[in-house]
């Protein structure tokens, strides 16, 4: 008969742009969860797999599948107070508390990613200016460390590890649970108004404007690499409809199939495509569409839902997405000097998009009080090279970069653009000398 | 209505007790792991608001089973069905296995039912009504080399269940026996195996409709129906000279 043998798996990270054939768990028991964590020599958990960067695994680390993990463990409507495994997934999650009136308010735009991932990369969502990230409704983790054991942190106990832990990548053990602060939910509908815009600049110094409006403010502008229409687009505000009652979710059920896999297995992100998409974006909605128009829950929530073919259109090459905060007074010569540069480069830019962001930036947390780009190229050399390029401007803008974007980023960039980063090191390997929890993510930024 | 659910803290029983609390019924969820009984629990009790008793027993222990049962057998005479995905399995399983590890081999995969169907079996037998539940597995088919006491274990509960729906013939008790294949739990995850597994939701789905039927004895995934037939018909001097090849 047989031997029974244990598969490697083969993981990618969402963008593609790294993949190793690691052996992968799938506990579904606490002490399964401990058994493995015991047994591994280096190690790494890994929520939903949808990490544009390979955050949850690596060539020689154990990949700790949580997906098992995903029950809620305490809800109190009355101290809007929940407790749930880290393998919940975002979608899950609302669900059940939506149907009290309550939510959190920091989502990402994918609700198949689960709360541990979530968590270990310290995500905002549309509203990052209003809400900042899920840091701000945190009230304590759970962890389980192969040297530590079970750890309760909070900002009462073990603050120090709770402080590494959020955003900190996996990096401070395993995060079987978190206690969520819930807000009262205040609409399923929304009304979204679109501005036109003609270049990034005025984008946002109107972001910088309408802080205040508690509006959901978010933008898409062009950026051919002709730099023809250089800026122009649309900047989308939105906020709840307390008129309209209807209980109009419209959530989406499943994640099957939203994928096509390597089909096409070219890319069709060219030259043409860009320039013909983003003439039909924009035109639809400065011709077809109502400048004011009622939205609901799930469009405005998780504008990526149901376009998932943007990805697919990549094909086998594959993307590169860099997210940006840069502080308001230097983003108009930043502006300038990547235009410069996408003239010398001419990439291939297929998204662009500006959103406001607020928070204190520590550690290795995307967040503070600066305005967010974010723009997508498809993954060849030439844009590669405009990329790299870009660097040196990340580093003389004081740029910061979002580590769970860019799956290129190197520790030198990192190192600049990071000014807590030797802290990050210094304080994790106080915490856990023999850095037993390690991803491809980690390793690349000498984590 | 509430059942009773022996190995629910994972795979199979896990999926059938959350498709029991999704359909209203209360619960008395029984394993070895104290602490995912408890998250099952919690979990179950906020979303379906069913209410659900936990107990930590360790099966594969003769003297931990009967202590519960003696127990608690007023519990039992509260309870409309009762379910047994439970199982227990070695990386080592062969004929050559400490004694200590095959009684408890034995003891988890058909010990425990029996013991816990000689004090439910006249209760509902008294009441004429109840749903009782086995579940084998294929690889009781034929003696082998791996899983030796496991699937050993395994044919002697699918005789036990056949002796029960014998027994219960004059009654109006439903029993069910499922065999099952290779299944998309965590025993099997990551496993190199011949064939594709079916999924736990989906059997609990099954085994959730057929609740009130006759005795049915079901295979699942249904193809594993011919393949245990063929090597069941085939004379046992062939498959053990068939074994010298593989």
């Amino acid at each position: 008969m047989s031997k029974i043998l244990y598969e490697k798996y083969k993981l990618s990270s969402f963008g593609k742009n790294y993949t190793a054939e690691v052996y992968l768990k799938n506990p579904d028991k606490y002490r399964q969860l401990e058994k493995d964590s015991l047994k591994a020599e280096c190690l790494i958990s890994r929520g939903a797999g949808y990490s544009y960067v390979a955050a949850s695994f690596g060539k020689e680390a154990l990949s700790l599948s949580m997906k098992n993990f995903n029950r809620i463990l305490y809800f109190s409507e009355k101290e809007k107070l929940i407790t749930v495994e880290a393998g919940m997934t975002i979608i899950e999650l609302l669900n059940f508390t939506l149907g009290f009136r309550m939510w959190i308010a920091q989502i990402p735009g994918y609700p198949f990613i689960s709360i541990g991932g979530a968590v270990a990369s310290n995500v905002h969502g549309k509203s990052a200016e209003l809400h900042g990230t899920i840091k701000n409704a945190i009230k304590n983790i759970l962890i389980f460390h192969k040297d530590h054991g079970w750890l309760n942190l909070s900002d009462d106990e073990n603050k120090n590890i709770f402080d590494l832990t959020i955003g900190g990548y996996g990096l401070t053990g395993t995060i079987v649970s978190v206690t969520l602060k819930l807000i009262d939910f205040e609409g399923f509908n929304f009304q979204t108004s679109i501005n036109k815009t003609n270049s990034i600049t005025k984008t946002v110094n109107f972001i910088k404007n309408n802080k205040e409006k508690k509006n959901l403010i978010y933008s898409w502008n062009r950026v051919d690499s002709n730099l023809k229409n250089f800026g122009d687009g649309l900047i989308f505000c939105t906020k709840t409809n307390s008129q309209h009652k209807e209980k109009n979710l419209n959530m989406p059920k499943s994640d099957k199939l939203r994928f096509l896999g390597n089909f096409p297995y070219f890319c069709l992100w060219n030259k043409l495509s860009v320039k013909t998409f983003n003439y039909f974006f924009l035109n639809y909605y400065n011709y077809l569409k109502k400048s004011v128009y009622n939205d609901n829950f799930s469009n405005v929530i998780f504008p990526v839902v149901g376009k998932e073919f943007y990805f697919s259109l990549f094909g086998n090459k594959s993307f590169i997405e860099s997210q940006i905060l840069i502080s308001y007074e230097k983003v108009e010569s930043f502006i300038d000097d990547f235009k410069n540069l996408i003239n010398f480069h001419k990439p291939i830019i297929t998204l662009f998009s500006v959103k406001g962001m607020s928070g204190e930036h520590r550690y290795l947390r995307f967040e503070g009080n600066m305005i967010c780009l974010t723009f997508d190229v498809v993954n060849n050399q030439k844009n590669l090279n405009f990329i790299n390029e870009l660097d040196k401007l990340y580093i003389r803008y004081d740029v910061v970069p979002s580590l769970i974007k860019d799956s290129r980023l190197k520790k030198e960039v990192f190192d600049k653009c990071y000014k807590f980063a030797n802290e990050f090191r210094k304080d994790l390997r106080n915490f856990d000398n023999k850095r037993s929890y390690r991803s491809e993510l980690s390793d690349r930024l000498d984590l | 209505m509430s059942y009773l659910i022996l190995g629910a803290s994972s795979g199979l029983g896990k999926e059938l007790a959350y498709i029991l609390a999704k359909n209203s019924n209360d619960l008395i969820i029984i394993s070895r792991d104290e602490r995912d009984l408890k998250a099952i629990k919690s979990d179950l009790e906020i979303k379906f608001e069913i209410t659900v008793k936990y107990f930590s027993v360790d099966v594969s222990s003769f003297d931990e089973t009967k202590k519960f049962l003696y127990s608690n057998l007023n519990l039992l005479s509260q309870i409309q069905g009762i379910l047994f995905p439970v199982g227990m399995m070695e990386t080592k399983d062969e004929v050559l296995n400490d004694m200590s590890v095959s009684n408890s081999l034995i003891q988890a995969n058909m010990g425990a039912v029996a013991y816990f169907l000689s004090k439910i079996f006249p209760i509902f037998m008294e009441k004429n009504k109840g749903i009782i539940v086995g579940f084998g597995s294929v690889s009781s088919t034929i003696g082998r080399d791996v899983n030796a006491v496991y699937a050993a274990s395994k044919r002697g509960l699918e005789s036990l269940f056949e002796t029960l729906a014998i027994s219960a013939l004059p009654s109006k008790l439903k029993i069910q026996f499922y065999t099952i294949g290779y299944l998309d739990t965590n025993l099997s995850y990551g496993k190199k195996l011949l064939l594709p597994k079916g999924s736990a939701k989906k059997l609990a789905k099954i085994v959730y409709k057929n609740l009130d039927k006759n005795y049915r004895k079901i295979y699942y995934p249904s193809w594993w129906a011919i393949i245990v037939f063929i090597i069941k018909i085939l004379p046992f001097s062939l498959i053990r000279y068939i074994y010298k090849f593989l």
